[in-house]
């Protein structure tokens, strides 16, 4: 083996410590949190992680694929709570049966994620921008159609119960953690093992070569907002099932969690690599320290303070890597 | 052309009279706080009523959230260039209004606060302020969460090796209501709780009170943001304190966050996890009131935010027509399960 080689060598395997850094955080902070909090580490609040993580996971689910193409969706928070606003209206303004309310929200999702796709891939806008100002129009959306009503869904001891039963609770069993694990199968199954999947790691790669190659690059872009605002859509029911309440004007910043999650998680900002199982984890992360600072008692802007220091570590983190990772391309 | 002369002055005068008689019917602008709770929808109609029976031209305006202090702010500019008769103004923050307001005093428009209304105003620009007294309306909670015989049973019991807990949930430490509230509550109780133990107040910087050897702790929790994740995160604090006796919530979305915290606050009910903590909440809206009718809450304070749209309007249409105003109370009132359908507190509490 030439010197070169063995340099080669330890680089890839210093990338895979990396790799471990995200799941060793959060073991980590879970031992922290369950040694020097109050009451934190119980099933009850584990079941409450569990329960924040059920919106915020769906959106990074969906966000995924985009920031892996090399795009953003800074719309998802918005998109996510007009969705379910929107459900909410056709359920309590518009008389619809709750289950065909519910069967609106995704699809209001995914027709707001195609037209971010067509703004970026047909319009050429830069992402940025195109759902900067998707993120506006949404809000807007939402409360021109609910008439700045907040939308209230059933809760349980009413009638429409089933709706809290399915999506969010049975007694003590976290029935929303059944889609969070369901929606991360699917997306880490699409994202691995699809020509979609490849399709979009390779346009997040280089989306030159790959459009050079025969691949109908606009095509899988717009595709993959689509996916995006799908998931952003049924977070809107899980999000509606946690919370009860969708209120307009609001849903922006949530997107901020959403996206710190992804990178936090390992997927490059730059685009061309990421994991569904990083996202995962970065999602705990998340859920985790919110959690965890509250069990120690802290005042709340200081939570808030700290989730601001954990997403600017995790992109200073996401630079180290994108270092290493070129340091070895030079070298072969 | 002195034809077209004719014209033209039977044209002007034509147009002058149009205006005097447009002129006649008084014009009051109302910008509100919010318009997204059934809260602000109860105002309106308030402000409606109000503007219909004493024959006014009424402009209402609230922000589609209570942070969007810039939408607000726009709104009031827009409508100080009408010249209103008088303005009713509940401000999102009174330091963005400023210019506003003085402006208001300069042209000589009266300026009517309501709900929580214009809170350090410079001096001469609010006439006066039809609002629920948030202090008074919150001790009303701690009067009645202390009437209670097990709460009583617990604090008496208390020691200061196993210290019981007492807890508030606020959204916020800014806004003039909610903070009313807060101290409202936090002094009532250290009040009367004194009776049973010596009372620490922890928490918040800006409430806590250290005590020696305490036996009863009331902690003040406020969320990192109104949003509701972060207050369903703070309520999760707080249902974390060991010795937790009681619960007060101080608003409609410090409500939404425990109940999303308690499945719905369910989980205060028989056979939950939290049975037998007390939880007095604050306002209305469908999910509060379930949990009332239930049973999961003990009860809960309501503003009469149909009288608040009402007597700022009045109160707006007094002072244009120059007649002196001064400050109202619109009340508070408690209710339980048992009182929830009466007709009188059902028109209070809004869905």
């Amino acid at each position: 083996m030439s010197v070169q080689g063995v340099a080669q060598a330890q680089n890839v395997r210093k990338l895979d410590y990396q790799k471990l850094l995200a799941p060793a955080v959060l073991v980590v902070m879970y031992a922290f949190f369950a040694i020097f909090g109050n009451n934190f580490f119980s099933s009850y609040t584990l079941k409450t992680i569990l329960e924040s993580a059920y919106y915020t996971g769906l959106m990074s689910f969906g966000i995924t694929f985009v920031i892996i193409t090399g795009g953003i969706d800074l719309s998802i928070g918005t998109n996510m709570m007009c969705s379910a606003i929107i459900g909410g209206v056709a359920f309590s303004m518009w008389g619809w049966p709750l289950w065909l309310a519910l069967c609106l929200v995704p699809l209001v999702g995914v027709m707001f994620g195609v037209l971010n796709g067509i703004l970026v891939a047909k319009a050429k806008l830069p992402p940025f921008i195109a759902t900067l100002g998707m993120m506006l129009v949404t809000q807007g959306f939402g409360s021109i159609v609910s008439r700045v009503q907040t939308q209230r869904y059933p809760t349980i001891g009413t009638e429409n119960e089933w709706f809290k039963t399915v999506f969010y609770r049975t007694g003590n069993f976290p029935t929303g953690a059944l889609y969070l694990l369901t929606a991360f199968l699917i997306a880490a199954f699409v994202l691995n093992k699809t020509r979609f999947g490849r399709y979009v790691y390779a346009i997040g790669s280089n989306e030159e070569a790959t459009r050079l190659s025969g691949v109908k690059v606009d095509k899988f872009k717009i595709l993959a907002y689509a996916v995006c605002g799908l998931f952003a859509g049924i977070g809107g029911i899980l999000y509606a099932a946690t919370y009860t309440t969708a209120i307009p004007g609001t849903g922006n910043g949530l997107e901020t969690y959403a996206i710190a999650a992804v990178i936090i998680g390992g997927t490059s900002m730059a685009g061309g690599s990421g994991t569904m199982v990083g996202t995962l984890i970065g999602i705990f992360i998340m859920a985790v320290l919110k959690a965890g600072l509250a069990s120690l008692g802290l005042q709340a802007h200081w939570q808030t303070f700290f989730t601001g220091i954990v997403v600017i570590g995790a992109v200073l983190m996401d630079n180290v890597r994108v270092r290493a990772a070129q340091k070895v391309k030079v070298k072969t | 052309m002195k034809r077209l002369l004719a014209l033209v002055l039977v044209l002007t005068l034509a147009l002058g009279v149009t205006a005097a008689l447009a002129q006649e019917k008084m014009y009051i602008s109302v910008i509100s706080k919010g318009e997204q709770h059934a809260f602000w929808q109860a105002v309106r109609m308030g402000c409606e009523d109000a503007a219909n029976e004493l024959g006014v031209d009424m402009f209402y305006y609230g922000p589609p959230s209570e942070a969007d202090i810039v939408l607000q702010v726009e709104a009031l500019k827009a409508e100080m260039a009408k010249n209103p008769a008088a303005l009713a103004l509940a401000a999102l923050s009174t330091d963005a209004v400023m210019t506003e307001l003085q402006e208001a005093i300069e042209k000589g428009i009266p300026v009517i606060g309501f709900d929580s209304g214009v809170p350090n105003a410079p001096e001469g620009a609010i006439y006066a302020t039809a609002s629920t007294n948030n202090q008074n309306a919150a001790a009303l909670a701690a009067e009645k969460l202390l009437e209670d015989e097990g709460l009583k049973a617990k604090l008496t019991a208390a020691t200061p090796e196993a210290p019981v807990v007492v807890a508030v949930l606020s959204q916020d430490a800014t806004s003039e209501s909610v903070t009313g509230r807060t101290t409202g509550f936090v002094n009532k109780f250290v009040e009367l709780a004194g009776e049973y133990g010596v009372v620490e107040v922890q928490g918040h910087t800006s409430w806590a009170m250290a005590a020696e050897k305490p036996a009863i702790i009331l902690h003040v929790e406020i969320g990192a943001s109104p949003r509701i994740d972060d207050m369903t995160n703070a309520a999760n604090a707080v249902l974390n304190k060991n010795n937790l006796a009681a619960i007060f919530c101080s608003n409609e979305g410090a409500v939404a966050g425990m109940l999303a915290a308690t499945a719905d606050g369910s989980e205060f009910g028989e056979g939950g996890r939290f049975n037998g903590i007390l939880v007095a909440g604050f306002d209305a809206g469908a999910p509060q009131k379930n949990a009332v009718k239930n049973g999961w809450f003990v009860g809960s304070v309501t503003q009469d935010p149909y009288r608040i749209g009402y007597l700022a309007v009045e109160l707006a249409v007094k002072a244009a027509n120059g007649e002196a105003v001064e400050d109202v109370d619109t009340g508070a009132q408690w209710y339980t399960k048992d009182n929830i359908d009466e007709p009188n507190i059902a028109l209070l509490v809004y869905d």
